[in-house]
């Protein structure tokens, strides 16, 4: 025990920690160099484009250190965004300490500092490295400031690496060893062994990373899942080198998975606790959350053959997305899809990449919604996820909607338009600091802001610079009201939002604006209007087409008419008919893309 | 159900003009050289002994000499495509027989020899008689040329001519549009085709987009043109054409009938069905004149139609005729059941596009308007057969 080194590495999105997770990989020999691919640990197409890391994997590497002595290092790696903050405290739960990277040219990051927090918050020895010092932008001594005055932790020492280049990562492997603590934990105490990660093989079932914190686990062992009180047999148990390497057990401090026959992803979640069957442990480990989707969206099949297809692919995602909700949904307007959860807008937007790209699926997804806390008259409290269920304004004592604290990270010159975004989003603050080269402000905001485009409005105010993770924090009442679209008259349940009231007239104006933007020209002229109960607040009005016939035809070839009315005929395919009228898949999303003032 | 007997057409074309129009997506050229009269003459008659083999007893109803600008060719080059028509097919008592003709290229006396030619009616590409109008257009021609044309047909006797206007031109608003109308009819013709201006693919238009009105005020064009045409006696029976009792043009309705022509010349097209095979055959020739020359005495490209798109390409033409079309005609041209196209005709009249009156179907006032609409309903769900199309009918 006293050789192993659990650790994670905390890093913002592009600051390197995938290439420094390969360079470590290979140093210690985990690979031969032909068998090295660029960045191993992120294993899914989809992480590798978007740069991020989506479901943690571990790798276990032996290292002989310059004292001669050889250590297990086992790297445990965490998700990358924000919307998988739960995932992240799981994996740093498993780990003892951290490296901390950061960019020697962007500097601190407000994601790297809230996992940051939480490593230090679960008693982990950070590590900071400095990476891409091989870079000509490279400035160590402010980002080393900045480490220390944002995050307040010691960095004079960091080590600066080249993770690219490989300059100085021996030197990291030394540090490493040396600060950060060997596990701590009882052999002779009952099994405690904490689900960093659960994934499904098709082969095998459910495959789940664990971290013996206290006793050992054996193959052949009738292990007891804590939260569920299932049982089952432990037929595998191995570690990732990142070859998979079976073992015949799992040692109080080891970090490696464990196959035992269980057939769905729920069997075994994430920060879970594995006990034994026969000698269990008195109470879980700490920090076990059920997720909770906080962000809803209908999606529906383009062609309505596509359902059972639709159903089926979804089925095989949240084989492996514990997170993943669904359920049958039936709209007036979309026919009949599926109401789907996701943790937030990164993960809906993963969801239905894969589903579009992995499943050949042409899915419209109506406006995205956040879960309002609805307190009906009679005392009861429901929970709506989609504004059509929302029940009649009459029946209703009050809204609350979800309020989460954000945490921002900027720098002082774009302060001024991110507070302005901040409260233009209804956002109060609670703590504004400035901190070197860096102001951090907490804010709490009604996460249905942040839902709409707060990310990618932080973005463009602060030129990129403003940084932002965040918490769901509570439920809080506010002045809420439904809003309807109606086309010719008919309300569209899909495109139905839930908007603050100060802000309804102005969202009723935009969204019809854009809905005549995004509507073609067809054989009549099309109402779009936008509603509060039956009050009609914003019209605007897609005029007629006049015509559409070809002057001329006579008896030549027919091939050019021909192609001429295919591709009419194609772009009709591609919309949804309500009613007489067409509406083009993007008009859905219309939503999305207003209450920006661009 | 048999193909029973399909009336037969004859389609000319003649691909040169004194210069082609930006808007014109047809089949033509400017001609740079001499007019290769006697060359292209002799090509047509070897295309038309070929061709009318495949025809042999049936009876021609009609002959159209399109272009290009047929006009530019002698009388006398005219009289012997016309001889060679009558030497190798049977032409009917009262077969109509038409010519294009360009106001720019009509010289004294000149349609009086079309006539002794065998010609007995006339389209005139008249367009508009506002100068301004026809200089925007790229047309040859004066407003002065085509009156003193139109002087010569009623002079030649041959009343039954067609003026060809345009609307919806740069420029061009409703009174302008009216005062073409007013006109137009003073020149007394028998039929009036009243096209709007559309850009299409491939013309100089399409590559530098003229200033037209916006499409509300060409829409407003139409119904008072339509009302001034029906108070003179005009009534509208396609989508752009409009005649006076029994002067609609017999060549045209052929094609909107679905029925069969043969097509002579560079780039024609033809269609014929053989009740025998049950098959319906669609040729075409090589749209290149030089290339059409050394190559008029081959046999033309020919595809048959799938039955699959037959309903597609009989309502494409016959829902253009504001009277449209009964199932027996439906059946008797394409040899299919009502079935076959029934379903979607039902489906269009809960649209308001179609309707019908006992076993006839015909597009509504809207239906004709929207006939792109309409149309697309009727094609096969894979344009597989598209592709088949372009692939053997490109020369």
């Amino acid at each position: 025990m006293r050789h192993i080194r659990n650790f994670s590495i905390i890093a913002h999105v592009d600051h390197g920690k995938s290439t420094l997770a390969d360079r470590l990989i290979q140093l210690c020999g985990g690979l031969e160099a032909r068998e090295m691919q660029d960045q191993v640990l992120d294993s899914m197409e989809l992480e590798r484009e978007r740069g991020i890391t989506i479901k943690a994997q571990s790798v276990t590497l032996y290292y002989t250190a310059r004292d001669g002595e050889r250590y297990q290092l086992n790297m445990i790696d965490t998700p990358g965004h924000v919307d998988f903050s739960y995932e992240v405290s799981r994996s740093l739960a498993a780990c003892d300490g951290a490296l901390l990277v950061v960019d020697a040219s962007q500097g601190v990051e407000a994601q790297s500092v809230a996992n940051c927090y939480t490593a230090i918050e679960q008693g982990l020895e950070v590590v900071p490295v400095i990476n891409k010092i091989d870079l000509p932008s490279a400035d160590p001594e402010r980002v080393i400031r900045e480490i220390e005055e944002i995050i307040g932790i010691e960095a004079k020492d960091a080590v600066r690496v080249s993770a690219k280049t490989g300059e100085n990562v021996p030197e990291l492997l030394e540090t490493l060893i040396r600060r950060i603590p060997p596990p701590k934990g009882d052999p002779d105490a009952p099994l405690q062994a904490l689900i960093i990660d659960s994934w499904f093989d098709n082969y095998v079932g459910v495959v789940s990373l664990v971290r013996v914190v206290n006793g050992s686990l054996k193959v052949g062992d009738k292990i007891r899942v804590m939260s569920t009180g299932r049982t089952y047999n432990v037929d595998r148990l191995g570690r990732f080198t990142p070859k998979s390497v079976a073992e015949r057990e799992l040692a109080t401090g080891d970090v490696g998975f464990v196959i035992a026959g269980i057939k769905e992803i729920d069997g075994a979640p994430v920060g879970d606790t594995i006990t034994h069957e026969r000698r269990p442990c008195e109470s879980p480990l700490p920090g076990f959350k059920q997720i909770k989707p906080r962000v809803f969206a209908g999606l529906f099949p383009v062609n309505s053959e596509d359902y059972e297809s639709f159903r089926d692919a979804l089925a095989k995602l949240r084989l492996n997305d514990s997170a993943l909700h669904y359920e049958p949904e039936v709209s007036g307007a979309l026919g009949f899809g599926f109401r789907c959860g996701f943790l937030g807008l990164l993960h809906m937007d993963i969801v239905q990449e894969r589903l579009e790209r992995e499943y050949h699926l042409d899915l419209v997804t109506s406006a995205p919604t956040v879960v309002y806390e609805v307190v009906r008259t009679d005392g009861s409290v429901a929970y709506v996820d989609n504004p059509a269920k929302l029940p009649p304004q009459n029946e209703i004592e009050e809204i609350r909607e979800p309020i989460i604290i954000a945490n921002i990270l900027v720098p002082p010159d774009h302060v001024g338009a991110v507070l302005k975004l901040c409260n233009e989003k209804r956002g109060v603050q609670k703590k504004m600091q400035y901190l070197g080269t860096q102001v951090s402000l907490q804010y709490e905001l009604p996460l249905a802001e942040v839902v709409l485009d707060f990310f990618d409005r932080l973005k463009s105010v602060s030129r990129g610079f403003a940084s932002f993770d965040y918490e769901f924090s509570h439920f809080q009442k506010a002045p809420l009201v439904k809003l309807d679209v109606l086309i010719n008259g008919d309300r569209v349940d899909a495109l139905s939002i839930i908007v603050h009231r100060e802000n309804a007239y102005q969202r009723g104006r935009e969204l019809v604006d854009k809905m005549q933007e995004l509507i073609p020209r067809q054989m009549f002229e099309v109402a779009v209007q936008a509603a509060i109960g039956s009050q009609i607040i914003a019209r605007a009005t897609v005029k007629p087409l006049r015509k559409n016939v070809l002057a001329k035809c006579y008896g030549g070839d027919v091939t050019r008419k021909r192609k001429l009315l295919e591709k009419q005929k194609e772009g009709k395919k591609r919309m949804k008919q309500l009613g007489q009228v067409e509406i083009p898949q993007e008009a859905f999303l219309a939503v999305l893309q207003v209450g920006r003032k661009s | 159900m048999p193909l029973a007997d399909v009336p037969l057409s004859l389609y000319v074309h003649f691909p040169w003009c004194v210069r082609k129009c930006p808007y014109c997506d047809f089949n033509s050229y400017t001609l740079r050289d001499e007019l290769p009269e006697e060359r292209y003459v002799a090509a047509l008659e070897a295309d038309l002994e070929l061709q009318a083999r495949e025809v042999a007893g049936r009876e021609v109803i009609s002959i159209f000499m399109g272009g290009g600008t047929p006009s530019l060719f002698s009388p006398e080059a005219i009289a012997r495509v016309l001889a060679a028509a009558r030497r190798h097919l049977r032409l009917a008592d009262d077969v109509e027989v038409t010519l294009e003709a360009n106001p720019g290229t009509i010289e004294r006396g000149r349609f009086a020899e079309y006539r002794a030619a065998g010609v007995n009616r006339v389209s005139l590409g008249a367009q508009s008689f506002d100068a301004a109008r026809l200089e925007a257009l790229g047309r040859i021609h004066s407003p002065r040329e085509t009156v003193r044309a139109a002087e010569e047909l009623h002079a030649a006797g041959l009343t039954n001519f067609n003026l060809d206007l345009m609307y919806g031109l740069p420029g061009q608003d409703l009174p302008g549009a009216l005062r073409d109308i007013e006109q137009a009819l003073a020149l007394e013709p028998a039929h009036v085709s009243h096209y709007q201006l559309t850009i299409e693919p491939g013309t100089v238009f399409a590559g530098v987009r003229p200033s037209l009105p916006t499409d509300e005020e060409i829409a407003d064009m139409l119904p008072p043109v339509q009302e001034r045409l029906a108070a003179a006696g005009f009534a509208q029976y396609e989508v752009s054409a409009y005649a006076r009792p029994t002067r609609r043009c017999r060549h045209n309705l052929n094609y909107w009938t679905f029925g069969d022509y043969l097509g002579i010349g560079a780039g024609a097209h033809g269609k014929l069905t053989s009740a025998a095979s049950g098959t319906i055959v669609r040729t075409s020739r090589i749209r290149e004149p030089r290339r059409y020359l050394s190559s008029s005495a081959e046999p033309p490209v020919r595809r048959e139609v799938q039955p699959a798109e037959l309903p597609f390409e009989f309502a494409m033409n016959a829902l253009r005729l504001t009277e449209g079309f009964s199932m027996g005609l439906f059946s008797r041209r394409t040899g299919l059941g009502a079935a076959a196209i029934e379903p979607t005709l039902s489906v269009l009249e809960t649209r308001g596009l179609v309707a019908r009156d006992g076993d006839r179907w015909y597009p509504t006032v809207v239906g004709l308007r929207f006939l792109n609409d309409a149309l697309i309903e009727f094609l096969p769900d894979t344009p597989e057969s598209a592709g088949k199309l372009r692939l053997s009918s490109a020369p």
